[in-house]
């Protein structure tokens, strides 16, 4: 695995998410789940339940499919990247409003773009020889 | 080495390409035009870099970054900073400095040669990517917040413009 940058990336990230969906729970506790305003994971990146859980279910992925193999990892590395470049800018039309349901703040931004495209990157640029899921 | 420099061209032409999108809202048409097709031109370009062995379209590419920086430039001179709606200065010169970036990158790339270098330890090539995209993206997300787009996230007049609410009650401590 260590030799794969896919693998690499999606198990790290994997795990990384998790642990993030799980420390999200410590500072939620009076907060809903829908709920446009949340706690703050680290003094800086809010969230909610909705946010907590959501993290929980991409870290599982990614860490299922780091574990996995390398298709996985390319294939799920670019879906998750493409995903959360999407969350990226649409964060930045809800912060601050009612359609805010995953309690987004600028920081979250930054990190869900910087995340996308580095999951980007390597999902779709490196181990470009490995055939993926799709085409195989 | 290479191969992270490739993924930092994609990173930056992705960061101007979505900051000039942005930018095309609240434009004029006749600077919202040239600024919607760079965007996407960009935006393209960064995803299709990823993708490639070699920088696509490399001297095209380097020439095309700088275009939208000569018309700012361009701009700027012929009616001043700040005189055309939408347009806003922050953006656009965080917009320029990483198109300036993808020129640069790729001139660095074609002097040193596209030839094929030993590859790079997965860690160090992962490590590579993330600094470049952490840095990216904390370039980005403040300049596309900045954009009259960005704006349209917290209504105007609302009591409060804090990117979340703090869920105060009503009325000042005190009375």
């Amino acid at each position: 695995m260590s030799t794969s940058p896919n693998r690499l990336l999606a198990t790290i990230f994997g795990i990384v998410y998790v642990i993030i969906g799980i420390a999200g729970f410590f500072v939620t506790s009076d907060v809903g789940l829908l709920d446009t305003s949340g706690g703050l994971l680290l003094g800086i990146f809010e969230v909610n339940i909705l946010h907590n859980i959501a993290h929980l279910l991409i870290g599982a992925a990614l860490l299922i499919a780091g574990l996995s193999g390398v298709r996985a990892s390319k294939t799920v590395n670019s879906v998750v990247g493409a995903a959360y470049l999407l969350l990226g800018i649409v964060g930045l039309f809800i912060v601050g409003s009612p359609f805010n349901i995953l309690a987004i703040n600028g920081a979250d931004n930054v990190l869900h773009f910087g995340s996308a495209v580095l999951l980007l990157a390597v999902g779709l640029g490196a181990e470009r020889s490995v055939k993926t899921a799709a085409t195989a | 080495m290479n191969a992270v420099v490739r993924a930092w061209l994609g990173f930056f032409a992705l960061g101007a390409g979505l900051i000039h999108l942005a930018l095309v809202i609240g434009s004029p048409l006749v600077v919202g035009i040239p600024l919607l097709v760079a965007g996407i031109a960009e935006f393209a370009w960064g995803v299709f870099a990823f993708t490639a062995s070699t920088v696509p379209f490399a001297r095209a590419a380097r020439i095309g970054a700088v275009i939208p920086i000569l018309g700012w430039v361009l701009l700027l001179v012929l009616v001043g900073a700040g005189s055309v709606p939408g347009v806003r200065v922050i953006p656009m010169l965080v917009a320029s400095l990483l198109d300036l970036a993808v020129a640069i990158a790729i001139t660095v790339l074609l002097r040193r040669g596209e030839r094929e270098q030993k590859p790079l330890a997965s860690g160090r090539y992962l490590l590579g990517l993330g600094l470049g995209a952490l840095a990216v993206a904390a370039l980005t997300t403040p300049a596309l917040a900045a954009t009259e787009a960005g704006d349209f996230a917290v209504p105007h007049g609302t009591q409060s413009e804090a990117p979340y609410d703090l869920d105060l009650p009503d009325g000042h401590s005190g009375h």
